[in-house]
């Protein structure tokens, strides 16, 4: 008890000095210093002219050099903080995608920094004339405005705990359990079924898990699994079901039904590990199964080998059973074709005077596993083709099946022992209802099912489903995460793999577990903005209880109390400031992304009268992959117009339409919005943000109508970081589109 | 053909056994019959052989006169991205087909037998043995003559032996083949199979001898051949051995001539029988020496062939080897020509006695599968003008 008490009075002290800490930063009075590098082509812009406009600014320090990224450079900078105290450093150089490891100044307490893209945003991507010379002045003008805005983010500090979760003892949660424990973590394995192993456990052998990939091999799943039960990290629970979780990354409050006794503990993430379950062959008739005796699943033959073998003189295989078929399950479990050319082995194994037929839609063995197919190939009793099966049928003491278009070049009829159907993978959230009110609707109906973690969250007990019953995010390069920070799912809950695949997919969830639970813990964000300090500060005062943020937060970061009032989990956040976009109240907001900031910079622009005949025009560039895109745009030289400010933003979700208003009733001409492609096979990086633009967009209509202007003067364009080439193109187009209206009448407002 | 189609691994162990050892590795991408210069559009090979050899469907493959359209140019081994070489497993087919049709079978099957080996060249050893029983063996003493040693009357006789009894077997070898082909195109017509572009009605066709004829053009000409891109030297190879074989032969028939005249055979060099003779040698030697060549160096890559073709092969260069061996021997007047001369002999023997069981007799039946598949309207090429 004493312990105890101590701790916590550990814990407020701790707290209290961040309370002083935070005061002492918000105290700062911001100064300025402008920070202009001359070289990489900059000095062709009329450098004078730069500072003068910064000066006209009242930047109390501007200075300028030949190489700021060069020690003397940094130094300069350096003795600034030191000497003149500046704190709000503007350093206008490269793209702030280059260099940002060179000009951090973290470690010097108050200061921020932001950058201000001469070369890739200026002299690399545009002609050099009056108008690039303009461009880079509004630059200067609205970098130093916005830096004088920013504030230093404070980090989150929570005490954060730092098990983990695994739900499923098949081999994947097998897997992740021993990483995390070979990493020195904590780890809690939860298993529904008495013992640990799940499908794994059935497999009489199984396809080749090493190096050269050619021969079927024996897998001791006994001998990782009294690993697991001696390892002293790893805490087993079999025969249990999660009853809930509750909290957010670091303090997952996990209660779990332990063979009817009620047991919880915390956690600070979670690894899904639930597996898979078979596809109902009773579905297939079509091909035999239920109707003949003979028609196996590749799941019953597995059992079967497991228990003394299958003694036939021939068997024929059919692939993609029930797959592939959008009347069954549309898509391809790929690991069949492997499983199917492994139980060809058995069978020629047990009876060498045995004939195997393999009848495939495609031979799909991914990655190094075609050389498990060129081996069995090899056999001569194993004859494979291409075709369709159009029946199975019991005829003249056989199973006789039919197949049409194949390689043989006709109608084929083969009689054998025994036909085996290769039947797919279907993840085990199938039928789990995601959402409270799937889980109404199922209770109305009577239907039974089951939760597997039932989460705490607003937006659903379960993870989302991105397509077929998988939980998957469709981050291309991040496959282990979820749209549920702190929880990832690994093996084939998540994507249909065979057991090398789930071994090495449990391995990088429980990773990335880790890599969550010593992000958070240091206050930073995971994926993709990982390490970032800053998140939504919210002025709840104002609220008025709308719902757009908890409802449209990708990541269910937000909860609701029952008047509706957003309760944020930090947490949870992955900062991309979708909140921020949605609010209308704009009462969400960053230390260093602002409505405020925003309008800072727009009031920079200078916008020349309509005389000039030179339009103004906003862009919103997603960080993601739109900025990057400009970047490598302006790398490759590629040139577009001049009349575009670039505002780069964290994601087109984070775009507030008050931007919109604020930009048009300024007399800026039109606003581009460029993000990341939406819809089926999405790549924003924040699952919805571009979608969520695009969406509110339509909302914006009304504000054009109110000031009476074009709808194309606002507009969404999707680009991936891949189409840089499109860049000139996607704006210049604007631009002509823009130049056929008449000028924004509000100019000079 | 049953109902039921049936995998047969002992057939496709024979085939891989023939020369085919690649085939299982196919995984029927068909670019084979892509790159193939000589492969038709429709029903293509090698592409459905390879199948049927997987399976061994040994109905289908032994009766396949498309196998014979084949020229083994290799480029389909060259592009196969399996290594699975189309082109040795086709070869291995013909050779297959070959030792199925000729007759009597027992030798066709000392010839795809490897052990079988002694047995093929001890026949000839024997009966040069027989021979000196009969007539005396001695070396003869002074200049050296042939004539002296063993009388060349007597090779001649011994030559239209021969040459009747390799006629009369391959004769019915190719009469056995035709059938083969004829039955089964007529039993996919039954089956409402795909008729494979067969004109059954081989009427409008014109018939077998126009048919013949434009396939002989075709084979002297080697226009086949001249398409290949992977391997060209076997078009210069073949056709080495080719006109080589049919001007020593051309000279041979010329000698026999010489020897009714009562003309003394061991000719002087300066003879035009013997720079005939000898310029077909040269030509048999060098297109025999470059088939090797070839076939060594591009092993890797295409294949280097199974027993059945290095048999014919080899028996071949050793008979051009040892003839022209044995002639500057004699003009070095050695005795040991002698010796050589009976190995030549021998040599002689396996290459022309075995001939219908041997890949030798590819020479007969791709003249008759060609000819079919002109006769039947599947192959539409030169049918124009003859």
């Amino acid at each position: 008890m004493a312990e105890e008490a101590e701790k916590i009075e550990n814990v407020e002290e701790g707290q209290e000095e961040v309370k002083e800490e935070k005061e002492e930063v918000e105290k700062r009075e911001p100064k300025v210093g402008l920070y202009i590098c001359t070289g990489c082509d900059i000095d062709k812009l009329d450098i004078e002219k730069l500072k003068a406009v910064a000066e006209e600014a009242q930047v109390p320090v501007i200075k300028t050099h030949e190489a700021l990224c060069g020690k003397e450079g940094v130094n300069l900078i350096r003795d600034d903080i030191e000497k003149e105290g500046v704190n709000s450093i503007s350093i206008a150089a490269c793209s702030p995608r280059e260099k940002w490891d060179i000009f951090n100044f973290g470690d010097c307490k108050g200061c921020v920094v932001d950058r201000i893209n001469l070369r890739e945003g200026v002299v690399w991507s545009h002609e050099i004339d009056e108008h690039s010379q303009e461009l880079a002045e509004d630059y200067i003008r609205m970098g130093v405005g916005k830096v004088q805005k920013m504030e230093v983010p404070v980090a989150l500090d929570e005490e954060i705990e730092k098990s983990i979760l695994i739900v499923g003892g098949g081999i994947s949660g097998i897997s992740a359990a021993l990483e995390a424990a070979k990493a020195g973590t904590e780890v809690h394995l939860v298993e529904k079924s008495d013992s640990l192993g799940g499908m794994a456990a059935k497999y009489s052998k199984v396809t080749p898990l090493k190096s050269p990939f050619k021969e079927i091999e024996d897998f001791n799943i006994q001998e990782k699994i009294s690993e697991v039960m001696n390892d002293p990290k790893i805490k087993v629970y079999t025969s249990s079901k999660v009853e809930s979780v509750a909290g957010q990354p670091g303090q997952f409050d996990v209660v779990l039904n332990n063979n009817g006794n009620t047991v919880d503990f915390r956690v600070g993430a979670i690894v899904l590990a639930t597996g898979w379950k078979p596809y109902d062959a009773s579905k297939l008739e079509s091909l035999g199964y239920g109707k003949s005796k003979n028609v196996l699943t590749n799941i019953e033959m597995e059992e079967i080998m497991s228990n003394g073998g299958l003694n036939a003189d021939s068997v024929a295989f059919i692939q993609c059973a029930g797959q592939r078929d959008d009347e069954h399950l549309p898509y391809c479990s790929s690991v069949c074709c492997n499983v199917s050319l492994k139980q060809a082995k058995y069978i020629r194994e047990q009876n060498p005077d045995s004939k195997v037929y393999i009848f495939y839609r495609h031979m799909r063995t991914p990655g190094l596993y075609e050389d498990f197919y060129r081996t069995i190939q090899d056999d001569e009793g194993i004859f494979l083709t291409k075709g369709t099966v159009s029946s199975v049928s019991e005829k003249d003491g056989g199973v006789v099946v039919e197949a049409e278009d194949t390689l043989l070049g006709e109608r084929i009829n083969v009689k054998v022992d025994k036909v085996v159907l290769a039947t797919g993978i279907v993840s085990s959230m199938e039928g789990v209802p995601t959402t409270k009110e799937d889980q109404a609707k199922l209770e109305e109906e009577g239907v039974e099912f089951y939760n597997i973690l039932n989460l705490g969250y607003r937006q659903g007990p379960e993870l989302p489903i991105l397509k077929y019953d998988f939980p998957d995010s469709n981050f291309i390069c991040f496959p282990y995460e979820t749209r549920r920070t702190g929880i990832y799912a690994a093996g084939c809950v998540r994507q249909p793999m065979g057991i090398r695949d789930s071994i090495e997919d449990a391995t990088g969830a429980a990773l990335k577990a880790i890599q969550c639970i010593d992000l958070i813990s240091k206050g930073g964000s995971t994926f993709p903005r990982s390490g970032d300090l800053d998140y939504p500060n919210v002025f709840l005062q104002r609220c008025t209880q709308c719902k757009r943020c908890t409802e449209e937060c990708p990541f269910g970061a937000i909860n609701e109390d029952e008047k509706g009032t957003p309760i944020y989990n930090f947490m949870r956040c992955r900062r991309c400031g979708t909140c921020f976009g949605a609010c209308p109240e704009r009462i969400v907001s960053f230390k260093g992304y602002s409505v405020d900031m925003v309008a800072t910079q727009l009031k920079a622009v200078s916008v020349p009268g309509p005389e000039e005949e030179k339009p103004r025009i906003i862009a919103f560039v997603c960080e993601n992959d739109a900025y990057p895109a400009m970047d490598m745009a302006a790398m490759h030289k590629l040139k577009y117009n001049s009349f575009i400010r670039i505002i780069p933003v964290r994601c087109l979700g984070s775009v507030n339409t008050v931007f919109i208003a604020d930009t048009l009733s300024k007399g800026i001409d039109g606003v581009l919005m460029l993000g990341c492609k939406y819809g089926d096979d999405y790549q924003c990086h924040f699952i919805k943000g571009s979608e969520l633009a695009s969406y509110r967009m339509g909302k914006v209509q009304e504000t054009l109508d109110r000031l009476m202007l074009e709808s194309e003067r606002v507009q969404v364009k999707e680009v991936a970081i891949t189409e840089y080439d499109k860049i000139p193109q996607i704006m210049d187009e604007f631009v002509e589109g823009i130049k056929e209206l008449e000028p924004n009448p509000y100019k000079g407002f | 053909m049953s109902e039921y189609l049936e995998g047969d691994p002992k057939f496709v162990k024979r085939i891989m056994d023939a020369g085919g050892g690649t085939l299982k590795k196919c995984f029927q991408c068909a670019t084979c019959s892509v790159v193939c210069p000589l492969s038709p559009d429709e029903n293509p090979f090698p592409r459905k052989e390879m199948i049927w050899a997987q399976w061994g469907l040994k109905d289908k493959l032994l009766s396949d006169g498309d196998a014979w359209l084949c020229h083994q140019c290799n480029d389909c081994s060259s592009y196969c991205p399996r290594g699975a070489k189309p082109g040795e497993v086709l070869g291995a087919l013909r050779n297959i087909q070959i030792s199925q049709y000729s007759y009597p079978s027992f030798l066709a099957k000392a010839f795809t037998t490897p052990r079988y080996i002694w047995a093929i060249i001890a026949l000839p050893i024997l009966l040069i043995a027989a021979y000196f029983s009969i007539f005396g063996y001695h070396i003869p003493e002074g200049e050296v003559m042939f004539s002296h040693f063993i009388n060349h009357q007597h090779v001649e006789y011994a030559g239209f032996i021969v040459g009747g009894f390799v006629g009369a077997v391959t004769l019915i070898g190719l009469w056995r083949f035709w059938n083969a082909l004829s039955e089964m195109d007529v039993q996919t017509a039954n089956d409402g199979g795909e008729a494979e572009g067969v004109d059954l009605n081989t009427q409008m066709r014109g018939g077998f001898i126009p048919a013949l004829i434009a396939s002989i053009i075709e084979i002297l000409l080697h226009n086949r051949f001249g398409k290949c891109g992977e391997s060209k030297n076997r078009y210069f190879a073949h056709m080495g051995i080719f006109y080589g074989f049919a001007i020593v032969g051309f000279s041979t028939l010329i000698a026999f001539v010489y020897l009714l005249m009562g003309r003394e055979l061991s000719l002087p060099i300066t003879d035009p029988v013997k720079i005939i003779g000898n310029f077909g040698f040269i030509l048999l030697f060098g297109g025999a020496s470059l088939a090797i060549y070839d076939r060594v160096t591009k092993r890797d890559r295409i294949g280097i062939g199974g027993y059945f073709d290095w048999l014919f092969l080899g028996v071949l260069w050793i008979v051009t080897f040892t003839g022209i061996l044995l002639e500057g021997m004699r003009f070095a007047n050695m005795v040991e020509a002698y010796y050589v001369y009976l190995v030549h002999l021998v040599v002689v023997f396996v290459l022309l006695v075995y001939a219908p069981y041997s890949k030798f007799a590819h020479l007969a039946y791709r003249t008759i599968a060609m000819t079919y598949a002109k006769y039947t309207g599947k192959d539409t090429e030169r049918l124009g003008w003859i």
